[in-house]
């Protein structure tokens, strides 16, 4: 495609005029802005785990006494004996202890059958509905808009991992990514040649201004977190030493959020943190793999709930997890399921109301061998903007008028 | 365009977990990548990997695998709410049967587990394999509309989408080489607005170009596969089925951090005579035409010219500014 260059068409229509610089920034000045400013105590604290792939919700969270879930499921069906006891006959995964516990504390709440109207069974249609909470084009994330309803601040939402995820992602502004192993940055002439390459240009089109944000970013939030990456993660000291599910060894998600709990600790000034999980896409040998993935995110939820509890930030911290859709409810040949519909949704924490929300989708009642929705996602979502984002959901959600009282 | 096609199918090693189906699929593609997508979508929907990637190996008769038949009509051939969930129920009938034995990268049909009835898809009622599948699906007016899409998405714009439909036209006997021809002659590459970040794998081999790198001849090889992985994109691995994202995606502080440590390392490597060869104040208008880029900015020219005595600071500058890691 040498003869079509785009440098040749733009070269041929005159495009990127000169700008004058905006203002010169140094190192220093940059590092200054953040830790020097902890979030005040008492301030709620937003963590959202994303399960990618489709979670199977009614392996999850499981109506183990029910015959129509038994004979839809075999193979991949668990016992009663294999479950632990939530109450109005469900039952949660057996890999699930450590969120279990905190269950009989009254600090998890589960809103049973969420989802959206006419359930879209892609991977990436749903996700991006999930994640914009919006019905059809989206390009901006719920938290995105948010951060964008924000005083300009690279600390207030941070995705760990090395990609944004388009929960966080806005029209001008988004939220920061900080990678497992922290920001390393060049120091010396490198880094004031880097930070001369920071400063908007009048002539950047939106993208490149938003290059030259991230690298003035880069060097914000690493002048700060840096040092406190270093530093050992608060020690979860009410942790009981066997918890069940597959114990030792690192996972992804528990390395993401044993930095939050870090960073939370230390009192970076983020409202919102998001981490995720993926390979909930259970098509084939389900129930091993399924339970595995299970018993990563409540080992890991758990401990950093008491990583919390050992630091003033308890009351605080709002942790919330979902997965872009259920799954079907008949079991196919590979012992796996198909994409489906609703699920449940669960939030953590001290400030939660435990219990269950919403009906449970009842297995007599399927539309196209499908889970029925119960709750629309978008009530959870506005209930978490005002009572946890204090910020009222008509800026982010429009005019959405559905609550779940999830909040003490 | 093989690379285009690899991002298409996104099939992952990760998965698939030997070499030889996804060195067969790599082989296919570049034989395809500028061909016709009829006998590309064909030679995909029996290809080993990618069916192993979709639990189609695990598709029978008795209780059919959607996984594959979803992907087929949303990612692959005609774009997502064009067709029913009926008819993903109906195609994973039509793509029963079919066995990958990994070893050999083949994949065997096996007729006891191959649904042979008729079945409705998208209102016509037949028999079919996963050939006249594919050959149904892509003959679909939506399947020329979706290809189009998605070359438009990956090359002009993500930002914005294709409006001009009459694009399409030109790839009606599904022709790849007319359609990249006629999108690449559009007028919608006069409008600056259409810019694209370059995404990992675009940045790294743009740079080995201008850079006179050979990858192969890198002194530490893992270190590309390093920084491509730490930068999100290692070919052969796609995130999902979806292939890679775009765009935003690769700006962020994690990307800008990387970016800086691998580019210290490509400049180490690189021919730079181009450069160190101009007098001092003629290397930024050379790194310009050098780099592709049509004008510095204000901010990258004040960067440069404090590095206008060290070419191999020059040139990672430039590999980091705004103005290269955006094709305006």
């Amino acid at each position: 495609m040498d003869t079509i260059t785009r440098r040749q068409f733009l070269k041929a229509t005159g495009a990127g005029a000169l700008g004058a610089a905006a203002m010169s920034l140094s190192i220093e000045e940059i590092a200054n802005a953040a830790i020097t400013r902890p979030l005040p105590l008492g301030t709620p604290i937003l963590v959202v785990v994303t399960l990618y792939g489709g979670n199977d919700g009614l392996n999850t969270v499981v109506p183990v006494n029910d015959p129509i879930y038994q004979s839809l499921r075999p193979g991949i069906a668990y016992k009663p004996e294999d479950v632990l006891p939530l109450g109005e006959n469900l039952y949660l995964n057996g890999s699930m202890s450590g969120m279990h516990s905190l269950w009989n504390k009254n600090q998890v709440a589960i809103v049973r059958g969420v989802g959206y109207p006419n359930s879209d069974r892609s991977h990436f249609s749903s996700m991006a509905i999930w994640q914009s909470a919006i019905i059809g084009a989206a390009k901006t994330g719920w938290l995105g808009r948010w951060v964008e309803s924000q005083p300009e601040d690279p600390f207030l939402a941070i995705s760990l991992g090395s990609i944004l995820p388009p929960l966080l992602a806005g029209s001008k502004r988004s939220g920061s990514v900080l990678p497992l192993g922290g920001l390393k940055v060049p120091n010396g002439s490198l880094a004031s040649d880097c930070i001369k390459l920071a400063i908007e240009s009048r002539s950047d089109n939106l993208l490149q201004a938003m290059a030259a944000k991230t690298m003035r970013n880069l060097f914000t939030v690493s002048a700060d977190i840096t040092p406190i990456l270093r530093s050992p993660a608060p020690a979860a000291p009410d942790l009981p030493t066997a918890i069940g599910g597959n114990a030792g060894g690192d996972t992804n998600l528990s390395q993401q959020l044993d930095i939050v709990a870090k960073l939370v600790a230390a009192g970076a000034p983020t409202r919102v943190w998001s981490v995720s999980l993926g390979g909930f896409d259970t098509h084939a040998d389900e129930k091993g793999s399924q339970a595995i993935l299970l018993g990563v995110v409540s080992q890991g939820i758990s401990k950093f709930m008491s990583q919390m509890r050992a630091t003033n930030r308890a009351k605080d911290v709002v942790v919330l997890v979902y997965s872009e859709f259920g799954r079907r409810v008949r079991g196919n040949a590979s012992d796996g399921t198909d994409h489906g519909t609703s699920g449940p949704v669960f939030l953590l924490g001290e400030r939660v109301k435990g219990g269950f929300y919403g009906e449970q989708p009842s297995l007599n009642n399927l539309k196209d061998d499908d889970l029925a929705v119960t709750t629309d996602f978008r009530d959870i979502y506005a209930s978490v903007l005002e009572k946890v984002l204090s910020t009222p959901a008509e800026k982010i959600l429009g005019n959405w008028r559905g609550r779940t009282p999830l909040f003490n | 365009m093989t690379w285009f096609w690899h991002g298409h199918w996104a099939t992952s090693y990760q998965k698939v977990d030997d070499a030889l189906p996804m060195y067969l699929q790599n082989q296919s593609l570049r034989r395809n990548a500028l061909g016709n997508f009829a006998q590309m979508s064909r030679e995909m929907v029996n290809d080993a990997a990618l069916i192993f990637w979709l639990d189609g190996q695990t598709n029978t008769v008795k209780a059919p695998n959607e996984n594959l038949s979803r992907e087929l009509m949303e990612l692959f051939t005609l774009g997502v709410n064009r067709y029913s969930e009926d008819d993903v129920k109906e195609t994973a009938k039509a793509l029963t049967g079919y066995k990958v034995d990994k070893s050999s990268g083949q994949v065997n049909y096996y007729p006891k587990q191959h649904f042979t009835g008729s079945i409705k898809v998208l209102g016509t009622q037949g028999s079919f394999d996963a050939s006249s599948l594919s050959d149904f699906l892509v003959a679909r007016n939506d399947s020329a509309l979706f290809i189009t899409e998605r070359i438009w998405y990956r090359f002009i714009s993500s930002m914005n989408p294709l409006t001009d439909t009459s694009l399409t036209a030109s790839f009606a006997s599904r022709d790849i080489a007319a359609l990249v021809k006629a999108i690449g002659k559009h007028s919608a590459l006069d409008n600056p607005e259409n810019s694209m970040v370059k995404s990992p794998i675009d940045w790294f081999i743009s740079a080995s170009r201008a850079l006179s790198i050979t990858p192969s001849k890198f002194s530490n090889p893992n270190n590309i596969r390093n920084y491509l992985n730490l930068l999100g994109q290692l070919p052969f691995f796609p995130p999902n089925v979806g292939g890679w994202p775009a765009d935003q995606a690769w700006l962020s502080t994690s990307s800008a951090q990387y970016r800086i440590q691998f580019a210290t390392q490509l400049v180490k490597e690189a021919d730079l005579s181009p450069i160190s060869s101009l007098a001092p104040k003629a290397r930024i208008d050379g790194l310009a035409d050098w780099l592709g880029v049509v004008e510095w900015s204000s901010r990258t020219k004040m960067a440069l010219t404090g590095a206008i005595n060290d070419p191999a600071r020059l040139a990672l500058l430039a590999l980091c500014s705004p103005e290269y890691v955006v094709s305006a």
